[in-house]
């Protein structure tokens, strides 16, 4: 006797909730943007909201793929250090004829495909945490990294690379396209597909998933790989945008990938969250480092917002989760 | 020692103890004895303060005391043994015996050597051979138990519970513990046994006691009651009508055979046949490999031996997708770690196994797939808005029912069934029950697990009994009783 009829009165969330939950994120954008427009007003004008558009797109798609991970109860910390051996792999021919573009990005994929799997293997197969996995590959890539530049990255880009970081198509700068594309589409991937079900499943419960003959890790090292495969897309924009390469492109979008996705109300504890709620997580968190610099505050205070952030997102979703 | 008059506790649906009275003595061992869901576990959680009774009295040593928590019942001398043993592994036994009570030096700090020196007369008294300085998680499961009961002696407990210690334990060390918990006995303490093996109850207990759906059944002495009558006691009870008509076989062909399957060590060489509209029950205690053998069916666990056919082709190396493919659908016994989708909606939580049902090139009809659900909704009378609300704060029941349906529509040839009941009112029980009905009244062959006898047999034309992993019979007809699976399910000499 040690199960009763479970009828524990859970309150469910009421409408208020409800309507909080689905319009926090908009809200909060929104009032950040009116912000920074009162502070200067040429924030909002169509140039600086462009650039900062632009700076936001590889984070925007680096949190994408994070946010796959973070559904199968993972987390990437790899992603950052894969960017910049993308951004490596870019610079490598040493050319700016662009007949080498197909070249420099079937390898960066390949080498995407082939760190997100084994991520993928180590979480699932060897039962190693995403933690000690990713923080694993990610020195392990900065190693290879820094063996191959000497320490020194060197070497031009392509200058079809160029134009995908700084061009614009139709008034629209190239890499903003490429964000909102990748997004679109992995929307429909994730709330439209059998794949992207499996995936909310597979993060609820992976018991469950197994038991209704979803095959657990197959679908977690996908998510994996696909989380390399947008940082390297990300890694490969952000050379084109910077024009060079240092030895850590992507510096740091490790962590500010993973505060975007919670931002964006993606639970750490899996099955449960949006891109579009990631998204906004990532320009919240652009913009915000945007109002530091308008308002004239030291690089530093960036920091100490975004741990704020952190715990404020952190609170907010566990009182709303608790219902 | 302790006497309780007229306990009644109840929860919600379930009366759990029905002014059940109890007493027992100092220096005397008495056996609790009674199924599954009858009321011992809320019995010694009364006893221990865990839980408040809202009638009856409970006097102990002589005074009447009602306890508020557990920490009262604690102080005053009662001791309680779990099951799961709740020890830190990484600390030494004497640690473990004295934790949170340990011996200090004028200083304040931990006196270690005197809490070894202690720790060893404690084990000394228990009559056990253990170094106090040894880690815990290198010692066996048993003398981990030995330290568990040690924590017990640590101050002055009159009481001490005993919640089914040899269900962990092989024969042998259940020796040693018995003649433990004899030593404790004759220095006066009052021990309370619970266990499901009966043979332990004849050759440990001075008394015992019955309780069965939470009431007072009967106190005996040991010497004056035998097995077969205390069995009786224990299931002796009117099938009532809330189970449905027996279901009778479609078809002579088995849809599923099984041979020899193995899964070391839970399950040794288990065959059986299942055929098309038939009820089969799969009985035994907990840990008899019951669920080891559906997992071992249905693919979820890897078998080492035994060859199974479906509708008469081999079927060898299952796995849930293969085996749901085939028709074979398994609800396993627990709802909230192995079953629910607690994050998704109804819809999803039945479409589950069967996404290529409402998918074309991979791609959901959500439209599709309400329709489907809906349709499950009604036909099982799940109490539910619509295929878009929320599951995890359903009741137990109407969580039950939407992972039977989720399982009722793949599944076209045979349906295992783990505890298909547990933790779900009365009510809810006759529903489930009917719905197992109908799907064996559409020809598809169902395995009930269980461990309430009374629902093994009120739903079963044909019973198999398993103990410690071995089948030990299979009844049918007239035979299929409480009492006659209970001996199976127990004896080492019924097989």
């Amino acid at each position: 006797m040690t199960t009763f009829g479970s009828t524990i009165a859970e309150r469910s969330p009421g409408l208020v909730d409800v309507t909080v939950q689905k319009w926090a994120l908009p809200a909060i954008f929104c009032g950040l943007l009116i912000f920074a427009t009162v502070i200067s007003p040429s924030f909002l004008s169509v140039s600086n909201f462009q650039n900062v558009m632009t700076q936001a797109a590889p984070l925007m798609i680096v949190v994408i793929g994070q946010t796959f991970v973070i559904l199968v109860r993972g987390l990437d910390l790899s992603v950052a250090s894969l960017m910049a051996t993308v951004a490596v792999i870019a610079t490598a021919f040493n050319t700016q004829d662009n007949t080498m573009i197909p070249v420099i990005f079937i390898s960066a994929i390949l080498l995407c495909t082939i760190v997100g799997f084994i991520n993928g293997w180590l979480v699932t197969k060897r039962n190693v945490s995403p933690f000690l996995a990713t923080l694993a590959m990610m020195i392990v890539l900065q190693g290879l990294r820094f063996y191959y530049t000497q320490g020194a990255p060197a070497g031009v880009l392509p200058e079809g690379f160029r134009h995908l970081g700084t061009g614009k198509y139709l008034g629209i700068p190239a890499n903003i396209i490429a964000c909102i594309l990748l997004f679109v589409f992995l929307t429909f991937v994730l709330e439209k597909t059998v794949f992207g079900r499996k995936i909310f499943i597979v993060g609820g419960n992976p018991t469950s998933a197994d038991l209704v003959g979803i095959n657990s890790h197959n679908v977690t090292i996908t998510c994996y790989i696909i989380c390399s495969i947008m940082a390297g897309i990300a890694g490969l924009l952000l050379v084109g945008f910077v024009g060079t390469v240092d030895n850590f492109v992507g510096r740091g979008y490790e962590l500010d990938s993973i505060v975007a996705a919670v931002i964006g109300g993606v639970a750490l504890s899996g099955g449960k969250g949006k891109l579009l709620g990631a998204i906004l997580g990532a320009l919240i968190l652009v913009v915000l480092f945007n109002i530091v610099i308008i308002v004239g505050l030291p690089v530093q205070a960036q920091l100490v917002i975004k741990g704020v952030i952190i715990i404020g997102a952190a609170a907010f979703f566990a009182r709303k989760t608790r219902g | 020692m302790i006497e309780l008059n007229n306990i009644t506790k109840t929860f919600p649906g379930v009366k759990s103890l029905d002014a059940v009275t109890f007493e027992a003595k100092a220096g005397e061992i008495h056996a609790l004895l009674g199924e599954n869901g009858a009321g011992k576990s809320t019995l010694i959680k009364t006893i221990a303060g865990a839980y408040i009774p809202e009638e009856g009295e409970i006097i102990f040593d002589g005074t009447t005391r009602n306890w508020e928590s557990p920490k009262q019942a604690k102080d005053a001398g009662i001791h309680v043994i779990y099951q799961e043993l709740m020890l830190f592994p990484e600390l030494s036994v004497a640690d473990n015996i004295f934790i949170g009570k340990e011996p200090r030096t004028r200083f304040g700090q931990i006196d270690y050597k005197q809490m070894h020196m202690q720790a060893r007369e404690i084990l000394d008294r228990l009559g056990h051979v253990l170094a106090p300085s040894e880690t815990v998680k290198n010692l066996t499961v048993a003398d981990q138990q030995m330290v568990e009961i040690a924590k017990a002696l640590v101050g002055d407990t009159k009481l001490l519970v005993l919640d089914e210690p040899t269900a962990i334990t092989s024969g042998r060390e259940a020796a040693v513990l018995f003649e433990r918990v004899n030593n404790l006995k004759e220095q006066g303490v009052c021990i309370i046994y619970i266990s499901h093996r009966l043979e332990e109850i004849f050759e440990i207990a001075d008394r015992v006691t019955v309780l069965k759906d939470g009431q007072y059944v009967g106190t005996k002495n040991i010497t004056d009651i035998d097995k077969d009558r205390l069995v009786g006691m224990m299931v002796g009870r009117e099938l009532s009508d809330i189970y449905p008509t027996k279901s009778k076989r479609a078809d002579d062909v088995p849809v599923l055979t099984a041979h020899d399957l193995s899964l070391t060590p839970r399950v040794k060489s288990v065959s059986f046949e299942l055929f098309p509209g038939e009820i089969v029950g799969l009985a035994g205690m907990v840990g008899s490999g019951r669920s080891e053998v559906a997992h071992a069916l249905f693919g979820s666990m890897k078998r080492d031996a035994g060859s199974v056919t479906v509708n008469g082709a081999p079927y060898n190396t299952p796995t849930p997708k293969k085996s749901i493919e085939l028709g074979i659908g398994f609800l396993t016994e627990d709802r909230k770690e192995q079953g629910l989708l607690p994050l998704l909606d109804a819809a999803a939580n039945i479409t589950a196994p069967g996404l290529g049902e409402i998918s074309t090139n991979a791609i959901i009809s959500r439209d599709k797939e309400f329709v489907i659900a809906e349709n499950e909704i009604q036909r099982f009378a799940i109490a539910i808005p619509g295929p878009r609300s929320d599951v995890w704060n359903l009741s137990g029941g109407n969580q039950q029912k939407i992972l039977f349906a989720r399982w009722a529509r793949v599944c076209h040839r045979v349906l295992i069934l783990d505890e298909p009941t547990r933790g779900v009112d009365v009510g809810a029980k006759v529903e489930i029950y009917k719905m197992i009905r109908r799907l064996a009244g559409e020809g598809i062959a169902i395995l009930v697990i269980s461990s309430e006898l009374q629902e093994v047999v009120g739903l079963s034309s044909r019973v198999l009994v398993m103990r410690e992993g071995v089948m030990t019979g299979e009844l049918s007809g007239q035979d299929v009783n409480e009492k006659a699976i209970m001996r199976l399910a127990t004896l080492q000499d019924a097989a």
